[in-house]
């Protein structure tokens, strides 16, 4: 072997150059830099293999729970061809070359796939190359297995690591060769999180953990109406406090990054947050003020009974059907605003040099974060570094940015590196909310029991609106063409959203975790009105015929009635649907969103104080392709369980202009034991595969609320479910 | 400020910090063990669960100088991070985010080791308050259960 001299990865990339954003593949390195040979093999920022036989697999994305950092390298190593357990994962920097980083719409693994099968398969063909020109044997004649290269005419073997030097001087391959999915060994099987022995040992990091030389700890006192001013503060008694350093004015970025408030800067929490306490600050709290539930809900239900703003969908005749039919049944739907609460308050730590700047913390947009650090300070943004830790949970609150930009901002005023921490309290009160909204649903049957028409009428709180701070109307809050769109002839949708000072934001499901409920019961209840079976009106409204139907939103261009009528037949199977059983009732809904199809059941009985206890759920889920067997299940069971937890317990109101809730105390969430026994059924597929780190939660609520129905004959239309209102 | 003088781990540490402190803060800020969490401060949540001579306690609502006896956090639950529930959690793949599974170890450790094989009562009883968003519950539960099955007390 030649000798080897190491390189530092920042040598390698001043080298190899960084250009743009996709795959770049870094060759030639040896090329033009003779005097470095490496040990490493390195052919694109995806994957190292060192002469070690070291094999390192870099997690793109941040992890936040969706098992991604799991996934993603699962993808890299089946078309590698290596010993899963021989791998090492690591968290990646935001790095240009490895393309979009971010956690959110369940987009990881759709986005990556191709990418990382390339990444991984050209690393392969480079080193099976590098064999054959070692052997002088045609590279048909050589193949990979196992981290080794073999080859048909004789025993020899070369492992990775010896071929890593050879093939880090080949040329990159344009066009490699994929594998066939029935030869996949790693893809399809349950792999346990990478970083769980971490985990459980307490050393996993994650952004709330990170602890610079010099660094302080800053706690931030923001206006508790949305929209107001610091007037003015005294800080008198909070500079008393044994270790707090500064106090610091913080004034809004803009109304989104908002980051207006006067932040306690000191050696370490515990200082912070009582100083913090004894702070005084003066508030000019605005208009938003005034603003409460009570007043939201009443400009809900004022544009729900009259015409939408805007016109979504309109077919046929809606109008002359509703005049001419006997059966017409009509409702109105109500969601509360929610909260994310992941587990790990926000958080974010910042070091603001004179010429660069280093970040750690947990965030789903680090790309974004960058951005904001480099608009606050100037720094340009190849001296940002962003360093991804483990995330305590994102659930969307963490595409908004703005407590990474509250560090980045005192960081810099101060000029030593800083971590700002949210109070629980904080995190309830400075959240972006699942916007709350009211549904009004009316539908007709003709003589024969058919759905011949459809209107829903929306009015909610719009993330959108919220964050462009302006009437540009924006609607995904509801979904055009989600079912039972394209299925009824006479078919209306209009939408008018609602400007709030109160921030919302995408909650897990954006959009889907309100509109599955609505149209899922409202389907049951037309269901009921047609004297039908749910699961055959549901079938029957989709029809025989297999269809693509057109999707305009996210998950589209189109989505398949025969993969949903799949889901809805095999949950109604799997779950005995049609069995009864006394004293047990059942509920059904389905849906389609972001690529994927679930359905769902759940069976509940009624306890002695005549309320429901679920005994079982059943979820079917189609998402293609599957990549972690293991991760899929618990992204599925986490999901129900979350959604169920917001359908019982979830909701945040607004009193004077702030949240009347502020920690777990108020804003409650489900527990062990309410949590049921759930069965899980993943639909084989070889289609491409979607993410899962949502779908399961939508249509939870709906499942539920229609086995209550059909136990009690009473249907739950205001979220959450209100207890009292069963028993009576 | 004051010194105190801590037993965690089976270690002798000395801390010179405010009295009012909560352990949580103690632990994390001033020694550095960085494995219990901070999740509400309130006592709601778990996250910050620790062993006190073997008690399952919030350490985000005790402040140091109410602290008299023994403290175990996760650092110590075993010498190679190999106590039967870690074990078992990683064999389950409980954690999602992973940010509460430190608290929920805790509390589960506490429990088996007061009662090496609990029922499912006992289980959803010692674990109500542990909050997980991600909704791991069931894998928790299994994992438990797996750990009690191979003599979890330890
Ligand atoms: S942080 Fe102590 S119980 Fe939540
Ligand atoms: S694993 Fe995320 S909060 Fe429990």
């Amino acid at each position: 072997m030649s000798t080897i001299a190491k390189i530092r990865r920042r040598d390698f990339l001043k080298i190899s150059g960084i250009t743009g954003t996709g795959l770049i593949l870094g060759f030639g390195i040896s090329a033009h830099a003779k005097e470095n040979i490496t040990t490493h093999f390195e052919p694109n920022a995806f994957l190292k293999i060192g002469s070690d036989n070291s094999i390192l697999i870099f997690a793109k994305n941040p992890e936040i729970g969706q098992g991604v950092k799991t996934s993603l390298p699962m993808i890299i190593a089946e078309e590698l061809e290596v010993d899963w357990d021989k791998t090492e994962v690591v968290q990646a920097l935001l790095d240009p070359r490895l393309g979009a980083q971010f956690a959110g719409g369940s987009t990881a693994v759709k986005m990556n796939w191709q990418t990382l099968r390339n990444a991984g398969a050209t690393a392969k063909h480079m080193l099976i190359a590098a064999a054959s020109t070692e052997w002088r044997l045609p590279e048909n004649e050589c193949y990979a297995e196992n981290g080794t290269v073999k080859n048909k005419r004789n025993k020899k073997v070369l492992t990775y690591g010896q071929l890593a030097e050879r093939a880090s001087r080949l040329d990159v391959p344009q066009e490699v060769k994929l594998k066939d999915s029935k030869d996949f060994k790693i893809i399809g099987t349950a792999k346990k999180g990478v970083d769980n022995h971490k985990i459980v040992t307490g050393t996993a990091e994650f952004g709330i953990d990170a602890r610079k030389e010099g660094m302080l700890v800053a706690v931030i006192e923001k206006c508790p109406v949305y929209g107001g001013k610091v007037t003015g503060y005294d800080d008198s008694e909070a500079m008393k406090v044994e270790g707090v350093r500064h106090v610091v004015k913080i004034d809004p970025l803009n109304p989104v990054d908002r980051i207006a408030g006067v932040a306690v800067v000191a050696d370490n929490t515990w200082a912070a947050i009582k100083g913090r306490k004894v702070l005084k600050v003066n508030w000019e709290y605005g208009d938003g003020a005034d603003e409460n539930s009570e007043s939201i809900t009443a400009r809900f239900r004022e544009y729900v009974n009259k015409k939408g703003r805007i016109d979504l969908r309109n077919e046929g005749d809606v109008d002359a059907i509703f005049d001419n039919s006997a059966k017409v049944n009509e409702a109105i739907y109500e969601v509360p605003f929610l909260s994310h609460v992941p587990m790990e308050p926000m958080n974010y730590c910042a070091d603001v040099r004179e010429e660069e700047c280093h970040l750690w913390g947990p965030t789903q947009v680090p790309g974004s974060v960058q951005r904001l650090a480099e608009s606050i300070t100037g720094i340009p943004r190849d001296k940002i570094t962003v360093h991804m830790t483990r995330v305590g949970g994102g659930f969307g609150r963490r595409l908004m940015a703005d407590y990474a930009a509250d560090a980045i901002t005192i960081s810099h005023a101060l000029k030593s590196p800083v971590q700002v921490v949210w109070s629980r309290e904080d995190d309830i009160h400075h959240d972006y909310f699942r916007p709350a909204g009211m549904y009004k649903l009316k539908a007709a049957l003709d003589e024969r029991n058919k759905l011949v028409a459809w209107e829903l009428k929306a009015s909610t709180t719009s993330r959108y609106l919220f964050r462009e701070a302006d009437q540009s109307p924006h609607v995904t809050e509801v979904f055009p063409d989600g079912f039972p769109a394209g299925f009824v002839p006479n078919f209306r949708m209009e939408y008018t959203p609602v400007k709030t000072v109160v921030p919302t934001g995408a909650w897990r499901a954006p959009g889907h975790n309100a509109t599955a409920f609505i149209d899922q019961s409202f389907i049951d209840e037309m269901a009921y009105v047609a004297d039908k079976d749910p699961v055959d009106f549901r079938l029957e409204v989709l029809g025989e015929e297999d269809r693509e139907m057109p999707y305009s939103d996210h998950g589209g261009p189109t989505y398949s009635t025969k993969r949903l009528k799949n889901v809805i037949r095999l949950a109604a199977e799997k779950s005995e649907w049609r069995s009864k059983k006394k004293g047990t009732y059942k509920g059904f809904a389905a849906h389609f969103m972001f690529g994927a199809y679930v359905a769902e059941v759940v069976s509940i009985s009624m306890n002695a104080k005549n309320l429901p206890q679920i005994e079982e759920i059943w979820a079917v889920v189609d998402c293609g392709i599957v990549i972690n067997r293991s991760g899929a299940e618990a992204q599925i069971e986490g999901g129900i369980i979350d959604g169920l937890g917001a359908t019982i317990f979830g909701e945040v109101t607004i009193a004077g202009g702030m949240a009347a809730q502020s920690n777990f105390d108020t804003y409650r969430m489900i527990r062990m034991h309410d949590a049921p026994k759930i069965n899980i059924h993943l639909v084989e597929s070889n289609e491409a595969p979607e993410g899962l780190g949502e779908m399961s939660l939508p249509v939870i609520s709906a499942a539920y609320t229609n086995a209550i129905f059909a136990a009690t004959g009473k249907r739950i239309r205001k979220l959450p479910v209100q207890l009292s209102e069963i028993s009576s | 400020m004051a010194d105190f003088t801590l037993n965690i781990n089976q270690r002798s540490y000395n801390v010179h910090v405010s009295p009012d402190t909560p352990l949580l803060w103690v632990l994390r800020d001033a020694i550095g063990l960085k494995g219990t969490k901070f999740g509400c401060g309130k006592a709601l949540c778990g996250a910050c669960t620790v062993h006190l001579d073997g008690n399952a306690i919030r350490s985000c609502s005790l402040p140091v100088s109410a602290v008299k006896g023994k403290i175990v956090t996760i650092e110590g639950l075993s010498e190679n991070g190999d106590h039967p529930l870690q074990e078992a959690w990683k064999e389950i793949d409980v954690p999602q985010c992973g940010y509460c599974q430190v608290g929920q170890i805790m509390s589960a450790a506490a429990l088996l080791a007061r009662k090496p094989q609990p029922s499912d009562e006992d289980i959803d009883t010692a674990m109500s308050g542990n909050i997980c968003r991600c909704g791991t519950y069931p894998r928790i539960k299994k994992a438990i259960i797996m750990a009690a099955a191979k003599g979890g007390a330890k």
